[in-house]
């Protein structure tokens, strides 16, 4: 063999080896490629966990969430108007044991545990009150043989009455032989039941209201976690090796309602709504003149029909946007006075009628005034009182007629124009119809005089008045007063002004003469006997129907059947020479061919809250100044033996001290300081002398 | 060193364990206070750690002791703070037949001139 041929068989060779491990290494990864498929397929479809495995890969350490307790929302005495705490879920397992007990074959355990459940019935029975010890043990027994694992005992008890229940025969004996089973929830209380609830809200998933929505950042606090061992005795302990990080509780919340408040006028409104069917709601708010401080906000409404439950179901107050009817009144008479259109209240105007002309209603009042009064001219002060349109339509013609946006401007000046900023969200926007807008119409102008043609909210409505009765200055509402941490306060929210004048303190004064009026002589005499003076404004303003409500009627205002819905208003502020509290009561009807006024149920709840507000303090007007010094013992009784001593002004107590020390006897009238004595002071006494005394 | 004296260093090893002279053999009497040094800290690492569980342990049932006592505290503040309320008073003393009602005045305050 030739050299050459020698290398090319060397060649050979070497491929040929070369094909061979190509050829394994090839069979191996196809083989391994099987493998790792049939591996894919038999844990898909075959595999099943083995417990001893999965527990070697588990971590020694586990991760503990802490949940951060909520913070309470406290009245402005402190008094919790929502506090958090869990509340437990009690089930059963009635299966408990069954099957170990039919595996012995030994009647008497299963009986025993039956005996155990028929006592626990009658346990369960006394504690609950909610079914009798038969219906009970009924349940448990026929879940037993039903095989129940889950039979629920009872539902949101609290952890007093679970302690007292944990003790209970058969449940004492734990979840393997009693079944006993506990789910616990986080619960927010309510102490005081509905009051104040829409005020308050709620965060339930994604509904959310009230101040629990708005403050959610400052009570909800903080998660915390930290990483748990289990120690050698089976017990979960903090890894102090791993990071940790606290929980944080939420932040208490102060606001400014007075719960007393709260109670009187949601008491006051329930009974005026109650009474009468064709009422569909209420609402009250009472605001400190002073500072815009809410010390209470009532949100009364039935549902669809007045069988149906009175609950604090809508926030009416910050959200029902409304024409509010006459009590607008007062707005226009504000701008007129302001403006100086209206010089004195006394200043008169024609009657004409009642016609104003451009196409308004006839005031038929006015002709009842005509016909009283035989005469052609009204005064402000009385257009006012009788809360009359005309007067008001006239006066808004004649002043603003060639610039209504002067009397617009003043609109806005008074926030009207917008939802201002409130610590509920939600605030409802106002409308006005002002000249450019595409309702504007020829009549706007003095329909806006008298309350209609602009729809804005009760709070609008009572945070004006308020303005009024802090002679000017308007005040922004306000529900928090500050944020706490265990009593210590991290954030103080002051009173602040919307608006730092509204009028002059001489138009603001003016105009609460015209406000006293018409409770003293108007609309609203059904609050003259108030036990404290009030100044106010009834309006009674028709609601816009929905379509719904509507059906074929035409008319915006009325149904097919010719009902309309009402609200009627009373706003003003007591005490009125010096007010203190700025309170407004709406009442909303059902449709009805009724009419209701804010001078009769607004005004009869006023009068309600106002009485007892006057009788929970001194602070009205009840103060006794002691004109005359009362006796004093201004210097000690000089007792000489044998005389009888001066004890005028002195206590019984000192006087008999004093006689008895010198042996001398006493007799005494009434009660009081010593008036008068005898013996005369100085006398020389007798033995076993007698001193009468005269005690006033 | 090679195999052979490697194994023979192990067969003298196992026979001197047999006869209990290991320790001789390797001298451990020179290192006998560090040795039970190194027992001593084990010792008290171990105790440490369990203490240290002990403590822990506690502090946990303390926590749910406190945890408990919140809960409690907040059921009765809400139940007593429910009675607060002139609504509360009005209808608990009506259940009872009190005549007692809230006050039609307000209280007298005496100040001095």
């Amino acid at each position: 063999m030739s050299r050459k041929q020698s290398e090319i068989q060397d060649t050979i060779e070497n491929r040929d080896r070369i094909h061979v491990v190509m050829f394994f290494l090839s069979l191996l990864f196809l083989f391994l490629g099987l493998a790792i498929l049939v591996r894919i397929w038999h844990i898909q479809a075959t595999y099943t966990v083995d417990e001893r495995v999965i527990n070697l890969f588990r971590p020694a350490v586990q991760k503990h969430v802490d949940y951060p307790v909520r913070g309470k929302i406290l009245a402005s005495d402190g008094r919790p108007l929502a506090i958090s705490a869990p509340l437990y879920d009690i089930y059963m397992d009635c299966t408990v044991r069954k099957a170990e007990y039919a595996e012995t074959g030994k009647d008497s355990l299963e009986r025993a545990w039956q005996n155990k459940a028929r006592d626990l019935s009658v346990y369960l029975s006394n504690e609950f009150r909610d079914k009798s010890a038969e219906a009970y043990a009924k349940a448990i027994l026929d879940g037993r043989a039903r095989g129940a694992k889950y039979l629920r005992i009872q539902k949101n008890v609290d952890l007093s009455t679970l302690d007292k229940v944990k003790t209970f025969p058969l449940f004492k004996e734990g979840p393997y032989t009693g079944g006993f089973i506990v789910e616990k929830h986080e619960e927010r209380i309510y102490p005081y039941d509905s009051l104040a609830r829409r005020v308050i809200g709620y965060v339930k998933e994604q509904n959310r209201i009230g101040l629990e929505s708005s403050f959610d950042s400052e009570l909800h606090g903080r998660e915390g976690y930290e990483w748990r061992r289990v120690t050698d005795n089976k017990r979960w302990v903090r890894d102090l090796d791993s990071t940790q990080v606290k929980v944080q509780d939420g932040n208490d919340i102060r606001t400014t309602l007075n719960v007393d408040f709260q109670d009187i006028a949601d008491k006051a409104l329930r009974a005026q709504i109650q009474a009468d069917d064709e009422v569909r709601a209420g609402i009250c708010i009472i605001m400190e003149a002073k500072t815009g401080a809410i010390r209470a906000m009532v949100n009364l409404s039935r549902g669809d029909t007045p069988q149906t439950v009175l609950w604090e179901r809508e926030n009416l107050i910050l959200r029902e946007v409304g024409e509010q009817g006459s009590v607008m009144k007062t707005v226009t008479l504000v701008s007129l006075v302001e403006d100086g259109y209206v010089k004195t209240l006394d200043q008169t105007i024609p009657t004409n009628n009642g016609f104003v002309p451009g196409g308004y209603n006839q005031d038929v009042h006015i002709l009842d005034y005509q016909r009283e009064t035989g005469r052609r001219d009204i005064t402000v002060m009385h257009g006012f009182e009788i809360s009359s349109n005309y007067v008001f339509t006239w006066l808004a013609e004649t002043y603003y007629g060639k610039k209504p946006q002067e009397m617009f401007d003043h609109l806005y000046s008074y926030r009207f124009g917008e939802a201002f900023d409130f610590d509920i969200t939600g605030m409802g926007t106002p409308v006005i119809n002002r000249p450019g807008t595409p309702n504007w119409s020829k009549t706007t102008l003095g329909t806006t005089a008298y309350g209609y043609s602009v729809a804005v909210t009760p709070l609008h409505i009572a945070t004006f008045y308020n303005g009024i009765a802090n002679k000017g200055r308007m005040m922004k509402p306000y529900l928090v007063e500050s944020v706490e941490k265990d009593g210590k306060v991290l954030k103080r929210f002051e009173p602040s002004a919307l608006n730092s004048s509204i009028c002059s303190q001489a138009t603001a004064d003016t105009v609460t003469r015209a406000l006293r009026s018409v409770v003293n002589e108007g609309t609203a005499t059904r609050l003259k006997s108030a036990k404290l003076p009030v100044a106010g404004k009834t309006g009674t303003a028709r609601v816009v129907l929905s379509p719904k409500e509507r059906g074929r009627s035409t008319d915006p205002y009325s149904d097919e059947y010719g009902r309309k819905k009402f609200q009627g208003t009373f706003v003003g502020f007591f005490p009125a020479d010096a007010p203190k509290y700025t309170i407004l009561v709406t009442v909303y009807s059902y449709p009805s061919h009724r009419n209701f006024y804010g001078g009769t149920k607004p005004a009869l709840a006023i009068r309600e809250i106002v009485d007892k507000l006057y009788a929970l303090d001194g602070e009205w007007d009840a103060t006794i100044r002691s004109t005359a010094a009362l006796p004093q013992m201004e210097k000690e009784i000089t007792l000489k033996k044998g005389l009888v001593p001066d004890l005028k002004g002195y206590g019984l107590k000192d006087a008999l001290y004093a006689l008895e020390t010198l042996g001398m006897r006493c007799q005494y009238e009434g009660s009081g300081h010593v008036a008068s004595q005898s013996p005369a002071p100085g006398t020389k006494a007798k033995a076993d002398q007698t001193v009468k005394l005269i005690l006033k | 060193m090679n195999l052979s004296t490697l194994w023979e260093g192990i067969k003298n090893a196992f026979k001197a364990l047999r006869n209990g002279e290991f320790l001789l053999r390797i001298r451990a009497d020179k290192y006998y206070m560090h040795i039970m040094y190194l027992f001593l800290l084990m010792w008290v690492t171990i105790l440490l750690s369990l203490q240290v569980d002990k403590t822990l342990t506690k502090a946990g049932d303390n926590q749910a002791a406190i945890d408990q006592l919140r809960i409690h505290h907040a059921e009765k503040e809400a139940a007593l703070v429910k009675l607060h309320s002139a609504s509360a008073a009005e209808t608990r003393l009506k259940e009872l037949g009190v005549n007692l009602t809230l006050p039609q005045e307000p209280a007298t305050v005496i100040k001095k001139k």
